[in-house]
């Protein structure tokens, strides 16, 4: 059945109302406070530690993100790939069971517009709020690092800086998307929140273990004979490499670290690519040493991961849509 | 030991010194006072000094003290005897014995030419002598150079040295300055050096009567085309020269150099991927290169197949554009890797360049990344047209 | 159908999962312009359904329904555009000021900003809250919210209100102020249908009723009309009189069946199967009796109600 007009209809005004709602809501700013000290932290020793090697760095920005002193293994990427969900789920859990709960969804679906445009609207004003937080957190590390370093960024680097935000924004999608399925399903904004927290702890820290074992676990069915004789060729294991990596990939959290990791060190091998070429030492053979991939080479290394994030959020919003669009209006 | 050998010495001195003592030299025995020289004719020139060597010889007479003179001296020629390196008026040789003296004889200017008679007179209370010599003043056989070498002709390739040695005489009665050139074709760059000695030279004295041997180097340009070259080599001093040609006998050789087009020395290839990277051979040598051979020395795994594969022909000065198709291994990381590419003449010459080659992920996954957008994008429009507008 | 009906349903069906059990059986329901129409019936009884169905807000799974000449399920934005719904127990964006809130409807409404601002004015004069316009939602009492709720429908300048419980949880003053406008709202020509599981409350403001039962609509029709149907013609009366036996005096004239206390205050009641206003003063009066008040009684929605379920069921 054709219904009149478009899905759309007053997508603008409920993304104008949620993202003045998220920017001003007293949940944002205090999570926004603990981004921003915490990251502001983390940037502040690493700046202190590369001070010194201003001269000796084409990167010496990018490092600002990546940098972890070892008194302080955490270096800014690594935290945002924590934080980002977690932002993320505090956008979202209660989007939608909030609306029920509040006994605001009726009175607002009897407006002339679509429930699309309630979902759409609220997820994208999700999204721009994580943009937002993100653009304002990397430009203080930018200015920070202007500061403190002396030397303003390359166009480089600001350009691969910049690819971070979107990968980084990417990311979030995932995650607000995630838990706005939950606000869809549970009508109960603890059990959403809980569950969304709960998704997030799995993929981000029970997974990297569980991984490992489901690969050892399929071994026998996918390793060629002459592995289980005993007798790997370097192709076989850079290939079950692959296959592991392949599983651990099943984690936003793994895609986003592969991501940022590719955007912001061209100038280094990745540790799968260090494990390649330690099995295989003739894919390192006459590499030339120090020469960075170009920033179009690194955004193709990292393509895959963007595309499966971004086509992961839509997938993961799209199933939150259907099981919306089904649900009763009546609370 | 030492005791024997001091004995046997003493034994020999006692049979051989008074064998030595009772044996005077034969001389003739002849008495008298002689004024002479080794040379009574002798050359001057005009606003020049000349020296004569003289020697008062006295045999078997009584030593007395001979005043000495010179009669016969032109009109305005400055004439001094000199002994010991002093002017002198007389000497007084002992019994067989001689002395050196020097006529210096200080010529005008404008001494016309010709032969002049000059006396030396030495005059004593018992003996005289007199001795009686010509001058001549012009003619051209003052000084006098002559140089010959050995080697006069070698062969060889543009980058061979040819060094080629030479005598250099002074055939005349005096020392003499000499001074090196040589002309040679456009580009021809000689040096000169003493035969065993690296200190470059352009001149050099050499004594009356001696000789010196030079050793001259001459350098081709680069660009020299085979072929037969003279170089005439020059020594000159006041206004003598001698002059030898010698002959350089060019081989000419190929000369390969392999470079990059634009001289980019750099291509890209994507991993798994035949990707073609153009060379240029070139020879900037002076002969045909023949039979040039395409060879490659990739990181492993990788191949590198040429288009052509063989030059047959590249004449001198002549370049040829060769397609280097590169594929990286499947595996291949991204980054940048050196290949080296060579080539090699049959006979002789080969040059070889370092290719940076910088693998490229595929854009293949770009693509499919994109697919798998668009499947999420239309699953998402699907379910827009199925459960849209509620 | 004519051109005063604003509402029109037909074999309106709605059947929630597999089960036999229909939310809604077959209604057909028809409301006219400029009147205010009671859904009435106990919780659960298919009224909230039969609204959201209405507005396109659920799907029917039979029948037809027509909302000034749309079809809610085709053309949902052009119904909603000009329907006004309040909610049961609404609510608001409790952290915005009501001026925020409804902005955000008008932008949602598509209602420009300047004319919605003095939209916003004019309603909230007439709900009488111009006094906390910009005080935040939460601190809104339920009445106040509920006529924060119909100044929204009036700043739609919708054409029909559709009210879903609008008294539940008032206290007896907020009730009566609300029901006062809702009066209001009939006088701006404005279609109301209000639905109520106090039956009492809003029979005062109901031109008609449709009483529902099970998803089905048992009875309709105008509150006279309904008591006549199921109470039979009635002429009850309530008497206050101070006199010897009054009970037993009244009980004896000719068409009272019965005289028994109300079931609350004082006096009587005279039940009657006609007009026996007459016979009731005069025995009242005689012996010296002294008649102090003499009432006729509506027929009560509930009493209806009652009777008719209670056939209902005897007959069953």
């Amino acid at each position: 059945m054709r219904r009149e007009g478009s899905p759309f209809t007053g997508t603008g005004a409920v993304f104008a109302k949620e993202y003045a709602d998220h920017l001003g809501s007293a949940r944002m700013r205090v999570i926004e406070a603990l981004v921003v000290i915490v990251g502001v932290v983390v940037v502040w020793v690493a700046m202190r530690d590369l001070k010194d090697k201003v001269t000796q760095d084409q990167f010496i920005f990018l490092r600002l993100f990546t940098y972890a002193p070892e008194s302080n293994p955490v270096n800014f990427a690594g935290l945002l790939t924590f934080l980002i969900p977690l932002v993320a789920i505090g956008l979202g859990f209660d989007a939608i069971n909030g609306e029920f709960n509040r006994r605001t969804m009726s009175r607002v679906l009897s407006q002339p517009i679509y429930r699309d445009a309630l979902l759409i609207g609220k997820f994208l004003a999700g999204l721009a709020t994580l943009a937002t937080g993100l653009i304002a957190l990397w430009l203080l590390v930018m200015g920070g690092g202007l500061i403190v370093l002396g030397v303003p960024p390359s166009g480089e680097e600001v350009a691969r800086g910049l690819a971070f935000l979107v990968i980084a924004t990417a990311y979030g999608g995932v995650w607000l998307a995630i838990a706005m399925l939950c606000s869809i399903i549970f009508r109960s904004a603890a059990t959403s929140a809980l569950t969304a927290l709960g998704i997030w702890l799995f993929f981000s820290f029970l997974w990297p273990v569980i991984a490992p074992a489901i690969f050892d676990g399929i071994l026998p069915l996918i390793a060629p004979q002459r592995v289980l004789a005993g007798s790997a060729t370097a192709d076989d294991v850079a290939g079950l490499l692959d296959v592991q990596q392949l599983i651990m990939r099943f984690s936003p959290t793994v895609v986003f670290q592969e991501a940022w990791l590719g955007v912001f060190s061209p100038d280094q091998f990745t540790e799968q690519q260090i494990m390649r070429i330690r099995l295989d030492p003739r894919l390192g053979h006459r590499v030339i040493p120090g020469s960075p991939l170009s920033f179009g080479q690194s955004l193709l290394m990292v393509w895959p991961q963007f595309t499966f994030m971004v086509a992961g959020a839509i997938v993961i919003f799209t199933l939150g849509y259907v099981s919306f669009q089904r649900q009763e209006v009546r609370a | 030991m030492r005791r024997a050998l001091v004995l046997l010495v003493s034994l020999l001195s006692i049979t051989i010194f008074p064998a030595l003592a009772a044996d005077p030299p034969a001389q003739p025995r002849v008495t008298g006072l002689w004024l002479i020289t080794e040379y009574p004719s002798t050359v001057a020139k005009p606003g020049e000094t000349t020296t004569v060597k003289l020697k008062l010889q006295n045999a078997g007479l009584a030593p007395e003290a001979l005043a000495l003179s010179v009669a016969n001296v032109p009109q305005g020629w400055k004439v001094d005897i000199l002994g010991g390196g002093q002017v002198v008026g007389a000497a007084m040789p002992a019994i067989n014995e001689s002395v050196t003296l020097n006529l210096r004889l200080e010529l005008p200017a404008n001494t016309a030419p010709g032969t002049y008679p000059v006396t030396v007179n030495a005059k004593g209370a018992t003996n005289n002598a007199e001795l009686k010599l010509a001058i001549t003043v012009g003619g051209d056989v003052a000084a006098k150079l002559s140089m010959k070498t050995r080697l006069p002709a070698l062969r060889g390739t543009p980058k061979s040295s040819f060094e080629y040695t030479f005598t250099v005489s002074n055939d005349s009665g005096k020392d003499l300055v000499v001074r090196f050139a040589a002309d040679g074709p456009r580009g021809f760059q000689p040096t000169f050096t003493e035969a065993f000695g690296s200190n470059e030279i352009n001149q050099i004295p050499i004594e009356a009567g001696q000789t010196k041997d030079i050793k001259v180097r001459v350098g081709l340009p680069r660009d020299v085309a085979a072929g037969d070259y003279t170089v005439k080599v020059r020594a000159t001093a006041e206004n003598v020269t001698a002059e030898t040609p010698v002959t350089l006998q060019i081989v000419g050789t190929p000369t390969l150099r392999v470079s990059g087009r634009d001289g980019r020395l750099s291509g890209a290839a994507e991993a798994g991927t035949a990707s073609p990277v153009i060379m240029i051979v070139s020879n900037e040598g002076s002969a045909v290169a023949e039979d040039i051979e395409l060879t490659g020395t990739m990181p492993s795994g990788w191949t590198v197949e040429f288009e052509p594969k063989l030059i047959d022909k590249l004449p001198p000065g002549e370049k040829k554009e060769v397609t280097a198709q590169i594929k990286p291994t499947a595996k291949a990381l991204a980054g940048d890797y050196i290949a080296t590419l060579r080539a090699a003449a049959k006979a002789g010459d080969s040059a070889s360049a370092d290719f940076r080659v910088a693998v490229t992920t595929s854009t293949l996954w770009g693509i499919v990344g994109i697919g798998v957008i668009a499947v999420a994008l239309l699953v998402l429009v699907g379910a827009v047209a199925r459960f849209g507008r509620r | 159908m004519s051109d005063d009906l604003v509402i029109e349903a037909k074999g309106l069906t709605r059947r929630y999962g597999r089960g036999p059990t229909l939310a809604v059986d077959h209604i057909d329901l028809a409301i006219k312009k400029g009147e205010i129409f009671g859904l009435l019936g106990p919780n659960g009884a298919g009224k909230t359904t039969t609204i959201l169905m209405v507005l396109g807000l659920t799907e029917s799974t039979e029948g037809t329904v027509s909302v000034l000449g749309h079809d809610p399920l085709r053309e949902p934005l052009q119904v909603k555009r000009r329907v006004g719904y309040l909610p049961d127990s609404v609510g608001f964006y409790d952290n915005l000021s009501a001026r925020e809130n409804l902005i955000f409807t008008a932008r949602l409404a598509g209602i420009d900003k300047a004319e919605a601002g003095k939209r916003i004015e004019e309603s909230m004069a007439r709900v009488r809250l111009t006094d906390v316009l910009d005080n935040r939602v939460a601190t809104y009492s339920r009445g106040m919210r509920q006529r924060l709720g119909l100044a929204e429908i009036l700043m739609k300048r919708a054409e029909i209100a559709i009210l879903d419980e609008p008294t539940s949880g008032l206290d007896p003053h907020a009730t009566f102020e609300f029901l006062e406008m809702i009066r209001g709202l009939k006088a701006d020509g404005v279609a109301v249908l209000v639905s109520s599981h106090a039956l009492e409350q809003v029979q005062s403001v109901c031109d008609r009723v449709a009483l529902f039962n099970k998803g089905k609509i048992a009875l309709q029709g105008t509150v006279e009309e309904l008591g006549e149907q199921v109470l039979g013609l009635r002429h009850d009366l309530l008497v206050e009189a101070d006199g010897q036996d009054i009970a037993a005096r009244l009980g004896k004239i000719e068409g009272v069946s019965a005289v028994e206390p109300p079931g609350s205050g004082r006096g009587l009641l005279v039940r009657a199967d006609r007009d026996v206003t007459a016979e009731v003063v005069a025995a009242a009066t005689r012996d010296g009796g002294r008649l102090r008040q003499i009432r006729a009684i509506e027929p009560s929605l509930q009493a209806i109600y009652n009777r008719y379920f209670e056939g209902v069921k005897d007959a069953a």
